[in-house]
């Protein structure tokens, strides 16, 4: 049976490591001194970290049996992400706090004679970690010292979109709104190049734990449920065996003057199984973005 | 030595994102198969798993769709073209006498339009548009006059307009000194549903059941949900009060075949005509690995009595044009009409 989507991920993969190794490199004969937090902030030591990436022509496909029975492939997708974590009081400050706004669009903009399909949504989550060294995971500072970091929690997200294509009928589309306690982990490396500031190179692993999602029933249409109101289970307990979702970011931070270049690999492979239908959109990133460190107290 | 191990370390994380990736992918859709047989076998698979009618039509028309595969599976080779496939396919969806199962190609529409191809039409375009005139009102898309008779004459050609509450309270207001009203949706294939039942709601005083409506939960061909009510309320506008004549023909197919469903339970409305088309499922649409698109149905409307109307609703009164008639330009169905209107 043929992969599609693995072939894709395998495509994307190999593009981003050529790419990441030679930033890598880039990375080391580039970058600038980076401050410690001691040196600059003196008692503000509580980091806060902000973060803006594009991902601009990633890869994409969409499966939903509810439109059709096969994979749209060759799909082209744009994503913009926006992170800020911030490390909190909680547990002697080992719990830090991650908010993640995840907005994506995707359409196969190749075919010809225009896009026949597009997807797209809007994902935004609230996470909590515990951080189990005493360090901050993204302080760049403290990781000289210690270079593995690792953190682990939950996060609280809710996913508003779609998929739509271009072509008559009753069925032309399909909403997704979910909500979900999902469980996310990071291992991050921080490693310095020679006398330079520290890269910190991270992993993040975030799937879908426990929730609520939509979903119309197998052959249900749009019309009964929001014309007619009839209700036939179209909201789902959903749980990390009918959502089998994985979100995956590999990310690289190489500070430049006064802040980082964050140049990471976006992975995100959302499926579900629920009333005898199927979804699956995977896409692939590389993002390109700035970070930024402050410090508070 | 060591900027090497970084580039390992590397290495072995994106390995470890690809196994994980990879492993993680579990749901994928069925496998492309764009060859002659791999599209035979996609569209008898779309159709099993998804078509709604299948024990009413191996009940009414014997059709065991097991065995339609078999019979057809033996025509399909390699070698043939895609218009030769084409005709297979059209062929094998048409034993379900279903106008609403079609077959879309760049070069042709496959369909099964038995329903009023093998009747008399009942119905002429240029007589009609006689009787309109040229100085007929257009509420969109309801084109409408008052005959010398003092009846009203309404002609809904299709209800894929967007025809509103306003539309037919002005319309309504405008008849209003008519003694009686016809309703022409004679060849009307439909359009949408909330159309149909926005026009039909200008009829009724009080609320109605109008049918039952169930829809697939599985693969299995008797996989339904249970069977929701459906009710039609009374329009917010202007509500006729007046004997009304709805004039039908094997061409009243789909959202029509509703709306007559609907004005058969209206107080002081008669249907006139001949039995409808029929179409009572709602169509859903899919695809073929070669692009081709099908569409099917998919979700089951039954009348208020819990009966099907999928091949047609009989009317209150049959009337068939006259020869005689048509060769002297008047409509028969449209004069008994009248006629039954005015005693």
């Amino acid at each position: 049976m043929t992969l599609p989507i693995n072939n894709i991920i395998c495509k994307g993969l190999a593009t981003a490591a050529v790419l990441l190794l030679s930033l890598c490199a880039f990375g080391q004969k580039g970058i600038g001194e980076r401050t410690t937090s001691t040196d600059s902030i003196g008692n503000a030591n509580r980091e806060v970290m902000h973060s803006t990436t594009f991902g601009l022509m990633g890869v994409a496909a969409v499966y939903d049996s509810y439109l059709r029975p096969y994979i749209y492939a060759d799909g082209v997708d744009f994503r913009i992400q926006r992170e800020t974590a911030r490390m909190t009081n909680l547990m002697d400050g080992r719990i830090s706090n991650q908010t993640f706004l995840d907005v994506n669009i995707a359409a196969d903009l190749m075919t010809d004679g225009g896009p026949t399909w597009y997807t797209g949504g809007i994902r935004y989550s609230q996470g909590w970690l515990y951080n189990f060294r005493d360090c901050n995971v993204v302080n760049p500072a403290e990781r000289t010292t210690r270079r593995w970091n690792y953190a682990a929690g939950l996060q609280a997200s809710g996913y508003l979109g779609g998929v739509y294509i271009d072509r008559s009928g009753n069925n032309p589309g399909q909403a997704k709104f979910d909500v979900m306690v999902n469980a996310t982990g990071i291992v991050s490396y921080t490693f310095r190049c020679k006398k330079h500031r520290p890269l910190i190179l991270s992993y993040q692993l975030t799937f879908p734990f426990a929730g609520a999602a939509f979903s119309p029933n197998y052959g249900q249409s749009y019309y009964e449920i929001f014309e007619l109101g009839n209700y036939d289970h179209n909201i789902v307990f959903a749980n990390i065996f009918n959502m089998p979702s994985n979100r995956h970011r590999l990310l690289l931070d190489i500070p430049i003057r006064k802040g980082e270049l964050r140049l990471g690999y976006d992975i995100q492979v959302n499926q579900a199984r629920f009333n005898n239908l199927e979804y699956n959109n995977t896409t692939i990133d590389f993002m390109i973005g700035f970070t930024k460190y402050f410090y508070r107290r | 030595m060591k900027t090497y191990r970084y580039y390992i370390l590397y290495i072995c994380v994106m390995l470890c994102t690809l196994l994980s990736a990879s492993s993680c992918v579990v749901i994928e859709g069925d496998t492309l198969d764009d060859t002659q047989k791999g599209n035979f076998e996609a569209l008898w698979k779309i159709m099993d798993e998804h078509y709604c009618f299948f024990s009413y039509k191996e009940k009414e028309l014997g059709v065991n769709w097991n065995e339609v595969h078999d019979r057809y599976a033996k025509q399909i080779n390699k070698n043939m073209t895609n218009a030769q496939l084409f005709e297979v396919l059209c062929n094998m969806l048409s034993e379900l006498k279903d106008g609403h199962v079609n077959l879309l190609a760049s070069f042709d529409y496959g369909r099964n339009w038995s329903f009023y191809e093998e009747y008399p039409l009942n119905y002429n375009d240029s007589i009609v548009n006689a009787y309109l005139g040229h100085d007929y009102n257009i509420a969109s898309g309801l084109k409408y006059r008052i005959f010398d008779d003092n009846i009203g004459y309404v002609r809904c050609e299709t209800f894929e307009d967007g025809i509103g509450n306003g539309n037919i309270s002005v319309m309504l207001q405008n008849l209003a000194t008519c003694s009686g009203v016809i309703i022409d949706v004679r060849s009307n294939g439909g359009g949408q549903l909330t159309k149909a039942h926005t026009l039909a709601s200008h009829f009724l005083d009080k609320s109605v059941i109008i049918g039952y409506i169930t829809h697939k939960t599985g693969k299995g061909h008797n996989d339904f949900s249970k069977r929701d009510t459906e009710w039609l309320h009374p329009s917010d506008g202007v509500r006729w009060q007046k004997p009304v004549v709805v004039l039908t023909n094997r061409g009243c197919f789909s959202a029509c075949n509703d709306f007559v469903k609907c004005m058969k339970l209206c107080p002081n409305v008669t249907i006139m005509g001949d039995k409808t088309g029929g179409g009572s499922g709602m169509p859903f649409n899919s695809e073929l690995p070669n692009g081709w698109q099908v569409r099917y149905s998919a979700v089951v409307y039954y009348d208020h009595n819990m009966q099907q109307t999928e091949f047609g609703i009989e009317p209150n009164i049959y009337v068939e044009m006259d020869g005689k008639d048509t060769d002297k330009k008047r409509d028969t169905l449209i004069e008994e009409a009248r006629k039954f209107l005015t005693k």
